[in-house]
């Protein structure tokens, strides 16, 4: 199992946030010095302007004390930025699972569905893994978080619409206009919000002209945005080559008013015509929303159609919640059938062992003159045996890790009882750890030439 | 091969069905569903197929060339608007058409069993014009069907603009206008000359046939109608900037006018079953 500590916008305010930065840079250094520590195994790091997370397993893989993993991410992240510490919380075993399931999925998200998450929660995994902090317990962990992100924007509309008002203009302008490379857009005024909406318009290939009644400020602005600037008297003009109008003057009254836009339709000879007006109080006159081709959202327009991609979002959320509550059980479940692992290699370790010890003494004696094929034919039946002989087991083993029936023997006691039959306990340190629990097979030091591979052995250990 | 071309038209009739109902159901709901938008399309495809069967075994067996009967014109008109979608839906953006397309290839396949299977030469008009006079109808239905959806969707898309609702929830579903002005602009200019053909040649057949009913006269008429209908709109775009929801009732009008003189042929079949 695994841990989650960390802050983000739910519990520390930016100014704490902005303390705890780590570089790109220096996050490889920091995740290998993490797991230079005693209690911790694994570890990457996500982090996005709104939060940075620690996800860590142990040494143990799913055996690890997580209290004391959790511990040791804290001091970690407290000491790389004092003051954090009262900021910061941990999440633990199932409850770390299904929060890094929820993160991925864009649940937890200050923007409800955006979609920048799942590729940051990717990045983390990478980056981790070229660090090489990355082990058993997070390679199987990441994956099933991001899938269960894909299954949440796939099966549900928690992404779908667009919830800021310049994303929603450019999406408008689009469902007239199509692609819009080719067009051409006019920002009339400035304003924080029409500057993000005409840097969008370029983004998306239009041709940006800004008209301000002051040159140098429309100069500035056209800078700003990568178009071009043209005096307050080429407005008339300008309106008739603009496909999309972005109008954000603090004028007190209509700056562009019905008569105007008449007469720009006639001269435009019918094509469509899109203002977009986010003046307060309004430059458009609403009226001409009754010319044919001309297109009209105000700010309540656009605000409105943000609310309800909100509820869409928020209304798609109980369904997102649900998949990451059938996942994150199905994560629950798996990670209970590997409890049973260690106990399962050790038996497997120890049954093959044996075989390998009498068929070596065999093949130096009374065998040593089977030729190679009989040798392989012999080891193969071996093989077949230790199957076949702990198939059983490693169902009952698996099925007491997943039911934890009060009725039936626990994991725990039929671990501790083959522990006990087979005396596992001077091996314990080496079953702790299952990809290192493998020992050199004995039949190789004999020069026998024939060993039970350990591939065939995990891999039939799963059957 | 009765059984080949039997067997096509009903699984032509319910893929079509489910196609149809897909359409809808992705622009009906509230928030868009991947899987089943890229299923509609693939079953209309399939329809299309199964639909060409019946109309190549269908007109084996009877002996009859398709563009030779009005039975398998109107049957092979919809399949042209059913492929000409198909080869236009990606690159115009005009996914949601489906949810005319696949209706109208539907009631072509199975309004086309309600008009004679014979060829409908009548005496005195010659087979070859006859064969072109049809075949250019076809091809010109085909177009305008595509046309008439494309003015449709047009108006619908523009309503919901004009009116804000459902702006969040529809998203990019709909087509663009500009692609559907385009669209249905390409398609009339294409179909025009074939339209023209088809009114030419059936005027002369006219001219020709001296003792013409009184329903016949009416569908000339509406054939008529139909060309200037059209005219109008190429025209007036030319001439006049006559473009956007002007231009799609326009040829909203003149498709409907189209179907009417359809519609008689099937009434007139029908009534002679």
């Amino acid at each position: 199992m695994i841990v989650v500590v960390g802050l983000s916008h739910r519990t520390a305010p930016i100014a704490v946030r902005e303390k705890l930065v780590l570089e790109a840079a220096d996050l490889p250094d920091f995740l290998r010095a993490l797991v230079q520590r005693p209690e911790v195994g694994e570890a990457l790091l996500v982090s996005t302007c709104n939060r940075v997370e620690l996800v860590a397993a142990g040494r143990s893989g799913f055996d690890s004390d997580l209290g004391q993993v959790a511990q040791a991410c804290v001091a970690a992240l407290a000491a790389h930025s004092p003051g954090i510490a009262p900021h910061l919380y941990s999440h633990v075993g199932g409850a770390a699972v299904r929060h890094l399931f929820r993160v991925a999925a864009s649940l937890d998200s200050m923007v409800l569905g955006e979609p920048q998450i799942l590729g940051q929660v990717k990045e983390a995994y990478e980056v981790a893994r070229k660090a090489g902090t990355v082990g058993s317990v997070l390679h199987r962990t990441l994956p099933r978080a991001i899938r269960a992100a894909k299954r949440v924007r796939t099966d549900t509309a928690i992404g779908s619409g667009q919830v800021s008002v310049p994303s929603v203009a450019v999406d408008l302008a689009r469902e007239i206009f199509g692609d819009l490379s080719g067009h051409s857009a006019l920002l009339v005024g400035s304003g924080e919000m029409a500057e993000a909406v005409a840097r969008l318009l370029k983004v998306g290939g239009a041709a940006v002209v800004v008209v301000g009644r002051t040159l140098s400020r429309a100069e500035e602005l056209a800078n700003a945005v990568g178009g071009s600037a043209r005096p307050w008297s080429a407005l008339q003009q300008s309106l008739v080559e603009a496909d999309v109008v972005v109008t954000s003057t603090s004028a007190p009254h209509f700056v562009v008013d019905y008569e105007m836009v008449s007469a720009v339709r006639r001269a435009r000879r019918g094509k469509n015509q899109f203002f977009i007006d986010l003046a307060v109080p309004r430059d458009v006159e609403p009226r001409i929303e009754t010319l044919d081709g001309e297109f009209l959202y105000n700010i309540d327009d656009l605000s409105k159609v943000v609310s309800d991609s909100l509820s869409t979002r928020t209304r798609e959320a109980a369904s997102a919640e649900a998949i990451i509550g059938r996942e994150a059980e199905g994560y629950d479940r798996w990670a209970d059938a590997e409890q049973a692992t260690p106990t399962i290699v050790q038996l497997r370790t120890r049954l093959s062992s044996a075989l390998e010890e009498e068929l070596g003494r065999s093949l130096r004696g009374r065998l040593k003159h089977l030729p190679e094929t009989d040798r392989a034919a012999i080891l193969k039946m071996l093989e077949s045996s230790v199957n076949r002989l702990l198939h059983q087991p490693t169902i009952r083993l698996r099925q007491a890790a997943l039911e934890r029936s009060p009725d039936g023997l626990s994991l725990e006691q039929l671990s501790a009882a083959i522990s006990e039959l087979f005396s596992f306990d001077a091996e314990a340190e080496a079953a702790s750890a299952p990809e290192n629990a493998l020992p050199e097979a004995d039949v190789d030091a004999d020069n026998s030439g024939l060993s039970l591979a350990p591939e065939a052995r995990v891999v039939a250990s799963r059957s | 091969m009765d059984d080949v071309a039997t067997i096509a038209f009903y699984l032509g009739v319910i893929t079509y069905s489910v196609a149809a109902t897909l359409f809808f159901l992705e622009l009906a709901r509230k928030d868009g569903d991947a899987a089943r938008a890229q299923w509609a399309p693939r079953l209309l495809a399939l329809g299309g197929a199964l639909h060409a069967v019946h109309v190549l075994t269908a007109s084996l067996l009877s002996h009859v060339c398709p563009i030779d009967s009005m039975h398998f014109a109107l049957s092979f008109s919809a399949l042209i608007a059913v492929g000409a979608y198909l080869a236009l839906r990606e690159r115009l953006r005009l996914s949601a058409l489906g949810a005319f397309i696949a209706p109208i290839a539907l009631t072509f396949l199975v309004g086309a069993q309600f008009v004679g299977q014979s060829s409908e030469a009548a005496v005195g008009v010659s087979r070859t014009l006859l064969m072109f006079h049809i075949a250019a109808n076809v091809l010109g239905i085909g177009l305008f069907l595509i046309a008439g959806a494309a003015g449709s969707v047009y108006l619908l898309q523009e309503r919901r603009l004009r009116t804000k609702k459902r702006v969040a929830s529809l998203g990019s579903r709909l087509p663009p206008l500009d692609s559907l002005d385009t669209t249905s602009h390409r398609l009339l200019l294409a179909g025009f000359p074939l339209l023209t053909f088809g009114v030419v040649t059936g005027a002369v057949f006219s001219h020709q046939l001296s003792n013409l009913s009184g329903a016949e006269s009416l569908r000339s008429l509406l054939g008529y109608a139909t060309w200037i209908l059209l005219a109008a709109v190429l025209v007036l775009r030319k001439t006049a900037g006559f473009s956007g929801r002007k231009a799609a009732y326009g040829t909203i009008a003149g498709v409907l006018c189209m179907l009417l003189v359809l519609l008689m042929y099937v009434v007139r079949s029908g009534s002679n079953l």
